[in-house]
């Protein structure tokens, strides 16, 4: 299952905005829907995906960075026994995030902590809006 | 006083009832509760009589500075009470919490294990 969230960056159109007016509503009651649940934030240097994966090592987990989008792969495997009752996903689940800005690949950061994978990504160093002075004649 | 203004402040929280799975093995019953972001600190188990209680704070902290881009779960606090049965050694019951996921360790009462009955002969 692969989910695109494609206006994460930048969305400045009018059309943009009224989407992700949109989403707010929508985004809560998508729990359930897509595994695992992420929340994806950002300050000025980073870009921060948080996510819930219960019961997983942070070996077991597949993350692949390219340019333009992270993507988490792993499997949740089952206990044998007799099931009285089975609430919890198992099986493979993958998930997609995009990243439309530069982003410094070779810094990032991941770590699993309570069952909660955080990956921080550093934003690149060009991106950034550099001050330009101007000297007065 | 004190009592209210704790009760209020745990509302704010919402609650949310943790995916469970139930299984027996031959050692006796097992129930894993999937708590993602639940700290051991913040995990209560109580036991009471025949009523096991679990509950669990999941807190994220939110950095000024941070701008939101996409939500998908937040803070909550998971809550969730069983039943035990007679069968289970109640004074065995394990926990662990590992990865965010909590198991319960339910043993078997030795009585209620299979026994072969001897017939005497009379």
């Amino acid at each position: 299952m692969v989910i695109d969230l494609s206006p994460f960056y930048g969305s400045t159109t009018p059309f943009d905005r009224l989407l992700e007016s949109l989403w707010t509503p929508l985004s809560i009651s998508q729990r359930g829907i897509s595994y695992p649940p992420l929340n994806i934030s950002e300050d000025d240097d980073h870009i921060y995906v948080r996510c819930e994966i219960p019961g997983m090592n942070i070996d077991d987990l597949d993350l692949t960075l390219t340019d333009s989008s992270l993507v988490i792969k792993g499997e949740r495997k089952s206990v044998k026994g007799k099931y009285y009752r089975q609430e919890r996903p198992t099986g493979s689940f993958q998930r997609m995030v995009n990243i439309r800005t530069p982003i410094d690949r070779d810094n990032v950061t991941a770590r699993m902590k309570d069952g909660v994978l955080e990956v921080t990504i550093p934003k690149s160093e060009d991106n950034k809006p550099k001050k330009i002075s101007i000297e007065a004649s | 006083m004190s009592e209210t203004a704790v009760k209020r402040d745990e509302r704010k929280l919402p609650r949310v009832k943790p995916a469970t799975d139930v299984i027996e093995k031959e050692d006796g019953y097992y129930i894993y509760m999937d708590m993602p972001g639940v700290a051991k600190e913040d995990l209560v188990i109580d036991l009471n009589e025949d009523d096991i209680r679990v509950s669990g704070k999941a807190e994220y902290e939110a950095p000024a500075g941070r701008k939101i881009g996409h939500v998908e779960f937040g803070n909550g606090e998971y809550f969730r009470s069983f039943t035990v049965s007679h069968q289970v050694d109640k004074d065995r019951i394990k926990a662990s919490l590992v990865n965010g996921v909590l198991e319960l360790h339910l043993p078997k009462a030795e009585k209620s294990q299979p026994r072969k009955i001897t017939i005497q002969q009379g």
